[in-house]
């Protein structure tokens, strides 16, 4: 593969070509998942490749990919792409524009602790059986679905500066919910919440302790059909990583990607409340937040020792004590800033176009544990699994709904409540934050399922995240 | 790539045990992506498939291989035979899909080459340029699709179809107040496609934007909601019409066939015959696909229902897959609507909605591109966007009337491979709908 990406790149090294990144990735995948305690769906899409090639032309981009390496395809592409730079820049005002880098060589090679590919198969299905069975419905539990998503990726990356990456990794999201319902009221409790994905393999079961919850998520979701709501207007609330990695995610993840200042996702994603200026003094939130991307962290989704156009991994403060400090960019963006390129390009595939995105994003901990701060809170809830999320297309205005609340009085957990929902302002929200838990309590949390770009693609990426409170939150919605 | 699904065919005649469903899969995007009235990337991509599903009793086996060749295709299909004896069986598998008819033929213009890059900058400058004296500058998308796929069965099945549908997106962004506007144009048939009627919509959109912008209190509102806002929360009322949600018990309509649920003017169809539509062929299955009276006159009719879930279900099979939704018109003009609100917000578009509980219908959202205050039955003032949360029975509950004219909306399907589909809608003038929080006044 090194010498097809060479000599793809070679092609490309030419005058009127300003700056070519080529990719290539294999690609297998697996998803098994069990319905009802039966199997609905055994299904694989083993080595599959996928190509890239980008190039800027009097500063447009052109970019071509498709699933398929042989050398006339690739010839093809080749063309594809300058035309399309080409074309591109009859509808041009300001030229595309950033400093070289040195070119920089890696390699990363991953392994698993438990290959979800090798190892015997009817260990990996009769395990997931076994949890499938045990949630299969029964008494008011009307549904349930135990899922295994693996993948393997293999990618290469090489640039016209002389940069070139070769990389293999393994992730894996498992989950599993049960809904129960009475009459027409339906409640639903997943385990370990929609952010269970991680770096690693079939291990990741054993280790998010799936067997040992199956009984408390049957017995949550049957208790929320008689639970009541949150009646009061505002309350302290303290959020658990299950739900609290996707708060990060949408109110601070996303609204750091620089492209969105510029306007480059107004047409889908969205745009961002942030402007230039304000980096280096705005409150984003209280002193004790602390919020960094760092894609040189093998622990996470979000790891590589280079990104999609040539940038080593890196951790980069976004949010230093509360203040804004950068933001997520490419290199065509960082150089519009005045900041240093963060690592940030990324595409699912080969065959992607490369965005700003998230790698690991994460708040950093602090002290204590979650029982030491459920205990120093005099009344509020403890919110977690996420169930509902929205935010508006400037990433300032959200709403949350979680699965379930579980109330504190006094220090302690003395019941619960059902689809707590809360509401706020990024800014106003992440200034509430009082308290974080420590290294004790801090733990990634990933997703297969991050949505950006067009045509879209689903991006895999970690949070990581210690559960945290925030003072006098807005809890009341009513229809 | 026949080749491929024919030599696979061949193989599976040696495997009497077992039955089948090959879809072969050819899908081309030709994506053009601007911002500040410019080019932000243009994108070719190309991708060929061969999806597999293998059935022998009960159990199943699926597998894609992406550029099919014979060595692979040897590969994934010994994986596949030593893999599905010791599989776990699906007691609710009875059959493939058995249904044979076809499809009347009709020709599909290949929209990739039929609006070439050089079309497409053209039309965008012009519209770039119209905007540009009122110091609004344009964002967004003009994609071109093309795909062809090809599914056999072990029932006989052989059907072939495509579609090259068409999106163009242009949000108008003033670069001061950065208030947004937005015009769209989809379908399969790039004639209908009128640039000075299209231009004409968005400078009066952007007329509107001239006004003062404000904020609003949180409140019950009698809204109009633009043909894109109610094409949107029938899609949403749509995931509970499917075979699939009942069985799952997420959906609203669990016992309610053939009951009244709303007004007698509210009717909603599944139409992939429309003309002005992104048309369908045949649902994912193979099965026909033809229009299917959902709600008429406010009262449900049908669940979408494929052929695995007419079996787990008794549901009547109708390959339908709601992808084609169609909402009935009423008898107001659009200046009747507006004309009709003292005080109240006319909603452009909405933004990242979501269930809270798909039984219900209940969800949240934001209002997004264009909100504005209506008073005396004139659009008044620019609003910021809005957080609504509502249940969509409710708002169907509070139409008071529709417009007598509906609009073609194309939606992006933005997993997997890139995809568009359209919704067909009206205005509708709803008496009561929450805004449950502003960004400023919360």
């Amino acid at each position: 593969m090194e010498h097809i990406i060479k000599n793809t790149i070679a092609k490309l090294n030419t005058p009127e070509i300003e700056f070519a990144d080529v990719r290539i990735s294999f690609t297998d995948y697996e998803d098994i998942t069990f319905m009802n305690g039966s199997l609905r769906n055994f299904s694989s899409d083993l080595g599959s490749p996928a190509i890239g090639i980008r190039v800027l032309i009097a500063g447009c981009w052109g970019f071509a990919g498709a699933k398929n390496l042989d050398e006339n395809k690739i010839d093809i592409l080749i063309s594809q792409a300058i035309s399309n730079a080409k074309h591109g820049g009859k509808f041009m005002q300001k030229p595309v524009q950033f400093p070289a880098m040195k070119p920089t060589v890696a390699e990363y090679i991953h392994q698993p602790k438990i290959n979800p590919f090798t190892m015997n198969r009817d260990e990996k299905v009769g395990y997931l059986q076994n949890l499938a069975q045990a949630i299969a419905p029964q008494g008011k539990i009307v549904h349930s679905y135990v899922s295994g998503e693996f993948m393997r990726q293999e990618r290469y990356y090489a640039n016209t500066e002389g940069s070139y990456s070769h990389s293999v990794f393994y992730n894996t999201l498992p989950v599993m919910l049960v809904a129960a319902a009475e009459g027409s009221a339906v409640q639903t409790r997943t385990w370990p919440g929609h952010m269970s994905a991680g770096r690693g393999g079939f291990e990741l079961f054993y280790e998010q302790q799936f067997e040992q919850n199956t009984q408390r998520i049957i017995k949550e979701a049957t208790d929320l059909l008689s639970a009541p709501t949150i009646t009061e207007e505002k309350a302290d609330i303290i959020i658990g990583n299950g739900h609290l990695a996707l708060q990060l995610h949408e109110s601070v993840g996303h609204a750091t990607e620089a492209d969105r200042i510029f306007g480059m996702e107004i047409s889908y994603a969205g745009k961002t409340f942030i402007k230039p200026d304000m980096l280096g003094s705005f409150q984003y939130g209280s002193p004790l937040v602390n919020i960094y991307s760092d894609s040189s962290d093998v622990r996470g989704l979000g790891y590589h020792p280079l990104d999609d156009e040539g940038v080593p991994g890196k951790k980069v403060e976004i949010i230093r004590n509360g203040i804004l400090k950068d933001q997520q960019t490419s290199r065509h963006i960082a150089h519009m800033l005045g900041l240093e390129p963060s690592s940030n390009m990324k595409a699912s595939f080969a065959d992607d176009y490369p965005l700003v995105r998230m790698t690991n994003f994460c708040l950093a901990p602090n002290q204590g544990s979650l029982e030491e701060l459920i205990a120093s809170t005099e009344k509020g809830y403890l919110l977690d699994f996420t169930k509902t999320w929205s935010i508006d297309d400037n990433r300032n205005n959200f709403q949350f709904t979680t699965e379930i609340g579980y109330q504190i009085k006094d220090g302690r957990i003395v019941g619960i409540v059902k689809e707590p929902t809360y509401f706020g302002v990024t800014k106003d929200f992440w200034n509430a934050c009082d308290a974080i838990c420590g290294d004790e309590e801090w733990g990634f949390h990933g997703t297969f399922h991050c949505g950006k770009g067009e045509p879209g693609q689903s991006m895999q990426l970690s949070h990581g995240v210690a559960p945290a409170r925030f003072r006098n939150i807005n809890v009341s919605v009513k229809i | 790539m026949q080749n491929q699904l024919e030599y696979l065919q061949s193989k599976l005649q040696n495997e009497p045990d077992l039955k089948y469903v090959l879809i072969a899969s050819n899908w081309q995007t030709d994506f053009l992506r601007f911002y500040h009235s410019q080019t932000n990337y243009n994108i070719s991509k190309s991708s060929t498939s061969l999806g597999v599903t293998l059935y022998k009793g009960r159990k199943s086996y699926r597998f894609s291989v992406d550029d099919p060749q014979k060595d692979k295709l040897d590969q994934a299909l010994g994986l596949a035979l030593s893999v599905i004896d010791s599989l776990p069986e699906d007691p609710d598998f009875v059959d493939v899909e058995n249904e044979n008819s076809l499809a009347p033929k009709r020709e599909i213009v290949n929209n990739i080459a039929a609006i070439p890059l050089e079309s497409k900058t053209r039309i965008l400058a012009e519209l770039a340029e119209a905007a540009k004296p009122f110091d609004f500058e344009i964002f967004g998308t003009f994609i071109c699709n093309y795909s062809e796929h090809h599914l056999v069965n072990s029932n006989g099945l052989n059907k072939k179809a495509a579609v090259s549908p068409i999106y163009l997106e242009v949000k108008a962004v003033h670069n001061q107040s950065q208030v947004t506007v937005m015009e769209t144009f989809g379908g399969d048939d790039f004639s209908l496609f009128n640039l000075a009627d299209f231009k004409a919509r968005l400078l009066n959109k952007i007329g509107y934007c001239s006004a003062e912008t404000l904020d609003i209190e949180p409140g019950h509102y009698e809204v109009i909601l633009a043909p894109r806002c109610l094409a949107e929360f029938v899609q949403y009322l749509s995931f509970g019409m499917s075979a699939r949600a009942l069985d799952q018990h997420s959906s609203f309509f669990e016992g309610k066939i053939d009951q009244k649920l709303f007004p007698d003017f509210v009717s909603i169809t599944d139409d992939p015959t429309d003309h002005e539509m992104i048309r369908q062929d045949y649902g994912a299955e193979g099965h026909i696909y033809k229009p299917l009276k959902l709600i008429e006159k406010g009262v449900f009719r049908a669940f979408t229902c494929n052929n695995y879930y007419a079996h787990k279900t008794g549901l009547p099979k109708n390959g339908n897959t709601a992808s084609c939704l169609k909402v009935d018109t009423g008898d107001k003009t659009l200046e009747e609507l507006i004309g009709g609100v003292k005080r109240g917000l006319y909603i452009s578009s909405l933004h990242y909605m979501n269930f809270i509980n798909p039984v219900d219908t209940s969800l949240t959202g934001l209002t997004r591109d264009g909100t504005f205050l209506i008073e005396n039955g004139k659009i008044s003032k620019v609003v910021m966007s809005l957080r609504f949360t509502e249940r969509i029975d409710r708002i169907l509950n509070n139409v008071a009337a529709l417009e007598n004219k509906a609009y073609t909306i194309p939606f992006s399907e933005n997993y997997g491979s890139f995809d568009v589909e359209t919704v067909k809608a009206p205005h509708a003038h709803i008496l009561d709908f929450n805004i449950s929080s502003s960004t400023h006044t919360i």
